[in-house]
């Protein structure tokens, strides 16, 4: 049988073949990954998408996630701050109360009560970020306006808002300012004013009473804590989840287009080997003909 | 002396035959590099036996019957059609690799700008009346409709670019068949003197396969030569004659090609250089645009009726975000942002500034299906790998036909190739045998010489 007598083109196809092999590898080296475009592995780099659009939402989450808690801490202590102000309301309430205390003393007492009144609206008023932290979801300068003497009014409504932290998960972020402090189960202003009005009018019984509805604004407030604790609980878990998920996102990224250093060394050193085995053999068997040896 | 006459005449026709077979060899030599030369053999054949009279029959020598041309006609044809296949996946391969930078990369797609948009816009969650962010996500709403844009408007101008391409194809289409349909009227001639036409069967075989290469062909070889039509039967060339195709634009802005006839062929070529072109410019970008049209529209009319839930900064219902035209097809080229203000993001759900609560269902966007039953990740993602694909497929095809087309192109070679170590021991063979042929030349000389001395002595 006779056989091709042109080894060009084959020689020319293995040359074209390992260079193409070679820069392949050495793309893959200097790079540090597999695929580069989409041609070069389309199913990955459709998963690559997905894996894009998470790790972004996956960022924002976690950065949603530290604000929030920032905002929930602030709001867990202004409740403790709250919680001591109307403990100091209730033993001033105990002194007017008792048959000892003279007329003068009660409106010494509830001037000082005022104060804690104008106290605990100051920090029911008090803003993250430079939105009112209970005022609902209203953007007003103040939650509640007036004055210890005139009463106070609320400018916020009782909407709350979620924090969104994960592609299904929002957590409670704040609690508005009518719930908290103006509740029907135990209103804190409504109980101070009760209280100091109390103490004006010098009547013992109405003390009695005003400090034993501070005293249950104290068990509500301390209630509420909860719902903070337990947003500071699902926001913190949250957190180290998606730190846990930035990492699981990230290597999947990595097997997906990447490649490892050791697989694309070992890669690089095959491609030389094979490109100049080519060419060896190609300066081995181009020059060869009869006509070398017919002399 | 009848003897002698005729052994000189043997040998001097044994001499011309191998002078003969040394100038096929020579030929060969010469055209060891020509491309699509077929190499020559020289026909000899013993010239028969007379009897000189004593009742015993002498070979009468060697006849020169011709020179031929070796080749393997299925193998060309063959060859054609392999030519044309892995010309078009091959011009596929390079026509989608512009396409493809549109898919790939963090940034700078349509597929990262949507992400980047709606972690934005989840970014409000934590502080709603925020300008800062507001502004922020309604710049990334821009980038969006910028990449939509660009994107679409690239691909258009990937379509339009081939055409100087699939021009230039019909250009030398139309040179190669006038040279084919010449060469078919020389084949003719020489075949009707009797001869092999050897070389201009190589060189038309020769523009056979780069026409092949162009587009698909279907030969058929008659008397008058070969009939080469288009895959569809368009005519190209009929024995003498060559028709030309034409290739102008369209309203649509893109070219059509035309046989002779005028007739719009554009669809139907397939194969070859201009077939891959085709393909590409005329299916598998379009199918492209479609499918970002269909995200864009679905997108953005799922981003506005979310919009439509909430109410913006100012407490006013949702309004639209982006516009899209009425119908589907080039939403992505002419979306629009309608409003540049951050305020006109509808996150409120109850009129407060304050108020997150539409915000889950703007960026619940992002993860819910489309008309098409993917969410717009999921569609961008399953453009990617369209894409990616398209151009895989016709890299791995690419590959594969080129391997087959190799083993064929040395089969070929292996039939028609000359080479140029048997030339050489050819050579030595023929100039031995017409050195020999020489010295029966001399021997029947000395003989002659002999005879008449005998006679004169005498």
């Amino acid at each position: 049988m006779r056989v091709s007598p042109n080894l060009e083109p084959d020689v020319l196809a293995g040359m074209q073949q390992s260079q193409a092999d070679l820069q392949k590898a050495l793309q893959e080296v200097s790079t540090g990954q597999r695929v580069n475009v989409p041609g070069d592995d389309p199913a990955a780099s459709a998963a690559m998408v997905q894996n894009l659009a998470e790790s972004n939402n996956n960022d924002q989450y976690t950065e949603n996630a530290s604000s929030a808690l920032g905002q929930v801490q602030t709001a867990d202590s202004v409740l403790t701050s709250v919680v001591s102000l109307l403990t100091q309301a209730v033993s001033l309430g105990t002194e007017g109360a008792s048959s000892t205390t003279t007329a003068a003393d009660r409106q010494t007492i509830a001037t000082q009560i005022q104060g804690i009144l104008g106290s605990v609206v100051s920090e029911a008023n008090t803003s993250y970020a430079g939105a009112p932290l209970f005022a609902g979801t209203v953007d007003t300068p103040t939650a509640f306006t007036g004055s210890p003497t005139s009463g106070y009014t609320y400018q916020g409504n009782s909407e709350s808002n979620q924090v969104q932290v994960g592609d299904s998960l929002q957590v409670q972020v704040s609690v508005p300012g009518n719930v908290l402090f103006t509740n029907a189960s135990g209103n804190v202003l409504g109980s101070l004013s009760q209280l100091a009005a109390a103490l004006n009018s010098g009547s013992v019984a109405g003390v009695g009473t005003a400090t034993s509805a501070v005293t249950s604004a104290i068990h509500f407030i301390s209630s509420q804590h909860a719902v903070f604790g337990n947003s500071i609980n699902q926001l913190n878990t949250q957190e180290s989840f998606l730190s846990q998920e930035k990492i699981t996102l990230s290597s999947e990224a990595t097997n997906l287009i990447g490649v490892d250093t050791a697989t694309a060394a070992e890669n690089l050193a095959q491609a030389e080997n094979q490109n100049s085995a080519v060419l060896a053999a190609a300066a081995k068997v181009l020059p060869t003909s009869l006509l070398d040896y017919l002399k | 002396m009848g003897g002698l006459n005729t052994a000189l005449t043997v040998a001097s026709c044994a001499l011309s035959a191998q002078e003969a077979a040394i100038e096929t060899v020579n030929n060969n030599i010469a055209n060891a590099t020509t491309p699509g030369y077929s190499r020559e053999i020289v026909d000899l054949s013993s010239a028969g036996s007379t009897d000189n009279g004593t009742g015993v029959a002498i070979g009468d020598g060697v006849e020169l019957d011709g020179v031929t041309s070796v080749r393997d006609q299925l193998l060309s044809l063959r060859i054609q059609q392999q030519t044309s296949e892995q010309s078009a996946v091959a011009a596929q391969s390079n026509a989608l690799a512009p396409v493809q930078t549109y898919f790939s990369g963090t940034s700078g797609t349509i597929g990262s700008d949507l992400s980047t948009f709606f972690s934005s816009l989840s970014a409000l969650s934590a502080n709603p009346s925020s300008t800062a962010a507001r502004q922020t996500a309604i710049g990334n709403a821009q980038n969006l409709v910028q990449q939509f844009h660009a994107t679409s408007s690239g691909l258009t101008s990937v379509q339009t670019g081939l055409d100087t391409q699939i021009a230039g194809d019909v250009t030398t289409i139309n040179s190669l068949t006038s040279r084919i349909a010449s060469l078919n009227s020389q084949v003719a001639a020489a075949t009707a003197q009797g001869q092999d036409g050897g070389s201009y069967l190589d060189q038309r075989s020769a523009l056979e396969q780069q026409l092949a290469g162009l587009t698909g062909i279907a030969i058929t070889t008659t008397a008058a030569g070969d009939t080469v039509t288009t895959s569809n039967g368009s005519p190209l060339v009929e024995a003498n004659e060559s028709f030309a195709l034409s290739a102008a634009k369209q309203g649509s802005g893109l070219l059509q090609i035309s046989d002779s006839n005028g007739r719009d062929i554009t669809a139907s070529l397939t194969g070859g250089d201009l077939g891959g072109l085709l393909q590409v410019r005329d299916q598998a970008i379009p199918s492209f645009l479609s499918q970002i049209d269909s995200l864009a529209n679905g997108f953005a009319s799922a981003f506005n009726s979310a919009q439509a839930s909430g109410y913006d900064l100012t407490g006013a219902p949702g309004s639209a975000l982006f516009s899209i035209p009425a119908t589907v097809s080039g939403s992505a080229a002419s979306i629009g942002l309608i409003s540049a203000d951050g305020s006109a993001l509808a996150v409120s759900s109850d009129g407060s500034a304050n108020s997150n609560g539409n915000l889950t269902t703007l960026t619940g966007v992002q993860n819910s299906p489309l008309a098409g039953g993917l969410s717009p990740t999921g569609s961008f993602a399953a453009l990617v790998d369209s894409v990616g694909n398209a151009v895989s497929e016709a890299a791995t095809q690419s590959t594969a036909i080129q391997a087959s087309l190799t083993q064929l192109t040395n089969q070929q070679s292996a039939v028609s190739g000359v080479s140029i170590d048997e030339e050489s021991s050819n050579l030595i063979r023929y100039q031995q045998a017409y050195q020999a042929a020489a010295e029966v030349v001399s021997t029947i000389q000395s003989l002659f010489s002999t005879t008449i001395n005998m006679v004169s002595g005498a």
